[in-house]
């Protein structure tokens, strides 16, 4: 599955960029994401418990940040699993500086395996974007 | 005492009501499911959620140790299993050694790593989420196309281009056809994955009598026997220690003619635990791990004459065949290589199949298996070349027809058709929608913008499998016919029905044949302890092979059932008709029932004649039988949503005899209901890493009884000189006939647009954006 | 298809279950997209409160001008009933395109509502009735408007511990004509994309309109711009399609095996003005 997209982030992109490396910041913004511990350069372990509705469930996973191009890009790999399935996610984002601040674009792969994937067709795209919203939205909290 | 009574009219031809609804529609029928045993034990299965995946370790700890459970298997445990069988053989076939469980790697998403026993089932679902595999995921591959690619991965490691088999066939002379041709028309073709998706899905009981070495094995399967011999090959049991029994089977669809790593697993359980234990399989799994339907892409070439003469047929078939070869996965193609020529005439072609791995389920026997591709094939291109001609679509294959004096025809592919009138199904149909009147409304219509299609697809099929040599496994069915000493009838057959309703259709021939009530006739099948030998019911040949054993019992048991009449009358003039020998000079009668009685007290015996009353036939069928027919679909296309509607079905089939028209009605229906459903909605989607995206019914599009037009049956009668009954079969006639028929219609009504070809499933998307876009 | 083990409780009294929800239990009304979810293991709450048996959540009230549906009423109950099809055609014609007479049988308005499924029927309708919602918590009573309720795909503004008491529609006058058309998904039943359109005309004028849409994106909306554009017109068939362009804007269409987000998009036009033509058709 395709991801792409853009958000605009209320501060200049030096700043987006730093909040956007920084795994209390990741842990606080990520949905559902329990925290973040060292597991190597730029590489953390994460859990995560996705609420969704009546959905629920525990994942397991690593997210890896790499190609960092401060203040402009890095890319963002994030793998996850857990009883119902399994997430993995390739993207690279790209930061700009506009009026309001910066513009981050997203661009990416993700991967949905798992009972997930084979019964929540229907679920998936919207609940990436809103998951996605909902990042950026507690980004932009962090200030 | 009651007496038999003196039938007045026979029973061969009528609208009879299915003597097995009653049970079936009043949910008291014994599915596997229902059968409780003391000591049950159950079985939940672990499934790989990756498509390609070594397998690092397995830890089984923690389930092993949950309430309630009993044992954990894995692969390494059952690796003294033999691997679950290919019975299709081709030259040079690959076939990849096909574990029960997996051992040190997944193939495709829901391949079984471990099976969870516990004596709670609740408890057994919960104990395998314990169970932890790490795998190390590999690429996956799940298009076969993208599978013959350069530098595709590699399903099994030691064939790198994916390939399991190459088949080839060649009939006259393509080549010189198509140079001698005015024209040659090409066209892609796929006809996707389907699953088949039987009402019940699959299940297994599995008791082990240890003293007495015995394995009673229920499984919802259509082959019974053969079930049973494979088994113990696998299981390195004596077949005569093992019995498999078939309680009700709620629909296979082709989708139970096979031998499943499940079947053998619970075989293996059972001995290892000394319990009985049940899996039943859920929907999810049944998605995932039974095998799917279809899954061809095909690459059509047609050369014809300006006058619409097809001079030859060329086609190559890209078969996806999943990852593993259940039962029949390779042989699936070859029958659509059999069946290329359809009705026409046309004595050259040339085909290339090959077979192709994928991390997906295996492809297997689905609703026609095989044939449906073909007359897809072959009818979409008649309509492609009659399109380029500028010709009708009914007169172009009436000029192509195969002549009724031809018959017994000797095809392309070295079939020989039995019996047809080729034409008259067609003019029929073309009656009954009053096509000339239809073709000038079309006209009417698409002057005011409307979008009306007038789809007509004739076919033929191969039925009735089928004489020996030319089958995987022997190709007769058997027959045993007994008559008690009170006169009641009891009829086995080898044939193991499962919604055919044969329980009808045999006890209306025994009936006929005996002048006994049908009420009298008891049909009894799938039990391998109580019925004799036999192959089972796939490829609409129940009633035309199976049919006809009974019909050969009857006739063995009528001559013994004179004999005795003889002997108690006295007379050697004598004949049998309404269940009473009479003597043809004195008018003086035996009674079925009291003949039947003598037979057992046996106080005195005719000359060379045992006592009791029973016989055996197995029926070897000289040749295949070949039913044919035309559908005719008339639709509307929504010019700003691309929804499809079907204003009008009407399907003229020809199965030769019929022997039930209300069954074969019911045969239609629900085969039309299939072939809509792949023309229109149905598709097993994987994406790029071997994910089943339709995994189930909230996304999979099953038809439904309200999404289907009125379906207008009739017939016309070509009896099979292949068999006693003139019978042909029905049972897959109707998906056969109708996803041509449906597609046909829907490219007519867009063809103003330039639109030549639509793959199936034809979803309102696909529609809309050919109605925006123009041609395809 | 087996949950994972969880405690079930079917309180005799709201005051009970509500107390018990407080507590974190789950609450289960028609269960038809929480046990099928659970049979999957996609959800596993360790509690279940059955709602389902309380006899005072389920009823059809006419009250000052409004329909009062309890929680627990049944897309079966509303769809017969003559009074919401009297006073509410709109909720009855949503109610009745439901997924099939087992799920209509089962499934209740509260627990829809609740679940809040971006592709559910009845939240086109309440958007174009403008309809509220009446949350119930421990201690707690409140009114929403369903503009505000529904937040998000699954998502609603029911805090944790609240339930859907009540759903509160107008009662229509006779000018008002309504209309609900969904391209539906065949196999789960739900609307691929569902317009609802509410109608008034007077003195030859379209007096108000309103356009509820569903499946289209995350959430249901209130299509405005196309509400505007109808406002004051008499209703032609070019003013219709005019509108009826206008109900993606500001949506962020979602794609999935079904339908993309252009075809989505498109089709909300295409049934938005069937909705709006019929609807027009309804007026007094």
């Amino acid at each position: 599955m395709k991801l792409a997209g853009a958000y605009t982030l209320p501060f200049p992109p030096e700043r987006a960029y730093q909040l956007m490396q920084d795994p209390e910041v990741l842990a606080r913004a990520i949905p559902g994401c329990e925290g973040l511990e060292k597991i190597g350069e730029d590489e953390y372990r994460m859990k995560m418990k996705m609420a969704l509705a009546s959905l629920s469930g525990a994942f397991e996973g690593k997210v890896k940040i790499a190609d960092q191009a401060p203040p402009s890009s890095f890319r963002l790999l994030v793998e996850g699993a857990g009883k119902i399935g399994f997430v993995k996610g390739d993207g690279v984002l790209r930061l700009t500086a506009n009026d309001a601040g910066t513009e981050v674009a997203y661009e990416g792969d993700a991967q949905v395996g798992g009972t997930i994937a084979a019964v929540g067709q229907r679920l998936i795209d919207g609940t990436a974007k809103m998951m996605t919203r909902r990042f950026f939205e507690k980004l932009a909290e962090e200030g | 005492m009651a007496t038999t009574t003196t039938k007045p009219e026979t029973l061969v031809g009528k609208r009879i009501r299915r003597r097995e609804d009653p049970r079936l529609i009043t949910g008291s029928a014994t599915y596997v499911e229902d059968i409780k045993m003391p000591g049950m034990h159950y079985a939940v299965i672990v499934r790989s959620p990756h498509a390609a995946a070594k397998i690092r370790s397995i830890d089984t700890k923690k389930a092993a140790a949950a309430k309630s459970v009993v044992a954990v298997f894995t692969g390494k445990d059952t690796e003294g299993v033999g691997p679950v069988p290919c019975g299709a053989s081709l030259p040079d076939l690959r076939v990849p050694h096909h574990h029960i469980l997996a051992t040190d790697r997944v193939y495709f998403v829901g391949h079984p790593v471990a099976v969870v026993v516990a004596t709670d089932r609740y408890l057994a679902r919960d104990a395998a989420d314990l169970v932890e595999v790490d795998y190390q995921v590999l690429p996956a591959v799940a298009d076969p196309e993208k599978a013959l690619a350069k530098g595709a991965p590699a399903v099994h490691p030691e064939w790198p281009d994916n390939i399991a088999f190459n088949f080839h066939q060649d009939g006259g002379d393509y080549a010189k056809a198509a140079a001698e041709a005015d024209v040659v028309v090409k066209q892609r073709i796929t006809s996707q994955r389907l699953i088949p998706t039987a009402m019940e899905t699959r299940g297994v009981v599995a008791e082990w009598r240890a003293a007495d070495r015995q394995l009673n094995l229920y499984s919802s399967t259509q082959i019974p026997h053969l079930l049973r011999t494979l088994l113990a090959m696998m299981l390195g049991l004596e077949e005569n220690r093992l019995r498999v029994v078939t309680p009700e089977v709620g629909g296979g669809f082709g989708s139970k003619l096979n031998v499943y790593a499940e079947e053998a697993l619970m075989g293996f359980v059972a001995m290892k635990i000394n319990k009985p234990v049940k899996w039943i399989e859920t929907r999810r799994e049944n998605f995932l791990t039974t095998i799917h339907g279809r899954g061809h892409v095909d690459y059509y070439e047609i050369a014809a004459k300006n006058d619409g003469t097809i001079l030859g047929i060329k086609l190559k078939i890209i078969q996806d065949l999943g990852a593993y070869h259940q039962l029949l996965t390779p042989a699936i193609p070859t029958l659509s290589v059999l069946m290329m020529p359809g009705l026409y005439r046309t004595k050259n072609i040339t085909a290339d199949v090959v077979g192709v791995f994928t991390n997906c389920v295996p492809t297997d026997a689905y609703r026609g298996a095989g044939r449906p591709e073909a007359t897809h094939g072959i009818e979409r291109m008649v309509d492609i070349l009659a399109a380029k001609l500028n010709m009708d679509p009914a007169e172009i294959r009436l000029k192509n027809f195969v002549l009724n004096e031809e018959f017994p025809f000797p095809t392309a592919t070295g079939l020989i058709y039995d019996s047809g009138d080729y034409a008259a199904p067609l003019k029929k149909a073309l009656g009954i929608v009053d096509y000339r009147k239809l073709r000038m409304e079309q006209a009417e219509s698409r002057k005011q913008g409307k979008l009306m299609g007038i789809g007509i697809a004739t076919y033929g099929e191969i039925c009735a499998f089928g004489p020996s040599p030319a089958t995987p496994a022997g190709g007769w069915e058997s027959a045993t016919v007994k008559i008690d000493p009170s006169g009641k009838v009891t009829v086995l057959t080898g044939a193991s029905p499962h919604g055919q309703g044969e329980e009808t259709t045999f006890a209306q021939i025994a009936a006929d044949e005996l002048g006994v009530d049908i009420d009298d006739i008891l049909v009894l099948h799938g039990d391998t302890a109580i019925v004799q030998y036999g192959i089972g019911t796939f490829g609409s040949r129940g009633t035309a092979v199976g049919g006809t054993a009974v019909y050969f019992a009857l006739q063995d048991l009528k001559a013994k059932i004179k004999k005795y009449g003889a002997m108690l009358l006295g007379s050697d003039d004598v004949s049998f008709s309404g269940g009473q020998v009479t003597c043809n000079k004195t008018g003086s009668t035996k009674s079925l029932q009291e003949i039947a009685g003598a037979t057992y007290r046996a106080m005195q015996l005719p000359p060379n004649t045992e006592p009791g009353l029973q016989a055996t036939t197995f029926w070897e069928p000289p040749n295949f039988t070949f039913p044919f027919g035309a559908h005719i679909v008339i639709t509307d296309v929504e010019r700003d949503t691309g929804a499809i509607s079907i204003r009008r079905y009407v399907a003229v089939d020809d199965c030769g005899n019929i022997l039930n028209p209300l069954i074969v009605d019911g045969q239609v229906h629900g085969g039309v209901a299939q072939g809509i459903g792949q023309a229109l909605w149905e598709q097993a989607v994987y994406d790029d890493n071997g994910q089943l995206l339709t995994g189930e019914l909230t996304d999979y599009v099953l038809p439904k009884a309200h999404m289907m037009p009125w379906i207008e049956s009739s017939h016309t009668i070509t009896p099979s000189p292949v068999n006693p009954l003139g019978v042909k079969g029905i049972g897959e006639a109707g998906t056969i006939g109708c996803s041509p028929a449906v597609v046909n219609s829907v490219v007519d009504a867009l063809s103003p647009l330039g639109v030549q070809h639509i793959d199936m499933p034809m979803t309102p998307e696909k529609i809309w954006k050919l109605v925006k876009g123009g041609a395809a | 298809m087996i949950p994972q083990t969880f405690e079930y409780t079917a309180p005799a009294t709201l005051d009970e279950a509500l107390r018990l929800l407080a507590q974190g239990a789950k609450p289960l009304a028609g269960g038809m997209s929480l046990i099928p979810m659970m049979k999957l293991r996609l959800a596993a709450p360790d509690r279940l409160v059955d709602l389902g048996k309380l006899k005072d959540l389920s009823y059809i009230r006419e009250e000052a001008g409004a329909l009062r549906l309890g929680a627990t009423t049944t897309h079966h109950e509303i769809e017969s009933s003559p009074l919401v099809r009297g006073k509410c055609p709109l909720l009855a014609e949503a109610a009745g395109a439901i997924g099939d007479v087992q799920v209509r049988n089962m499934g209740t308005i509260g627990g829809s509502v609740a679940h809040a499924d971006p592709s559910a029927d009845y939240p086109a309708a309440l958007q174009a009735l403008e309809a509220k919602v009446v949350l119930k918590g421990a201690k707690s009573e409140r009114t929403v408007a369903v503009a505000d309720f529904f937040a998000d795909a699954f998502t609603t503004s029911l805090a944790a511990g609240e339930i859907v008491r009540e759903v509160v529609v107008p009662v229509e006058d006779s000018a008002t004509g309504t209309s609900y058309r969904k391209l539906l998904q065949p196999a789960s039943g739900f609307a691929i994309v569902g317009v609802a359109a509410r109608l008034r005309r007077s003195g030859g004028k379209i007096a108000m309109a309103r356009i509820g849409v569903t499946g289209l994106s995350n959430r249901s909306y209130r299509a405005t711009a196309a509400e505007k554009a109808l406002e004051g017109k008499a209703g032609s068939a070019a003013e219709i399609q005019n509108a009826a362009a206008l109900v993606t804007e500001g949506a962020d269409a979602n794609s999935d095996l079904h339908a993309s987000a252009d075809y989505r998009r498109h089709l909300a036009t295409v049934y938005a003005a069937r909705a709006l033509l019929a609807a027009l058709a309804r007026t007094a």
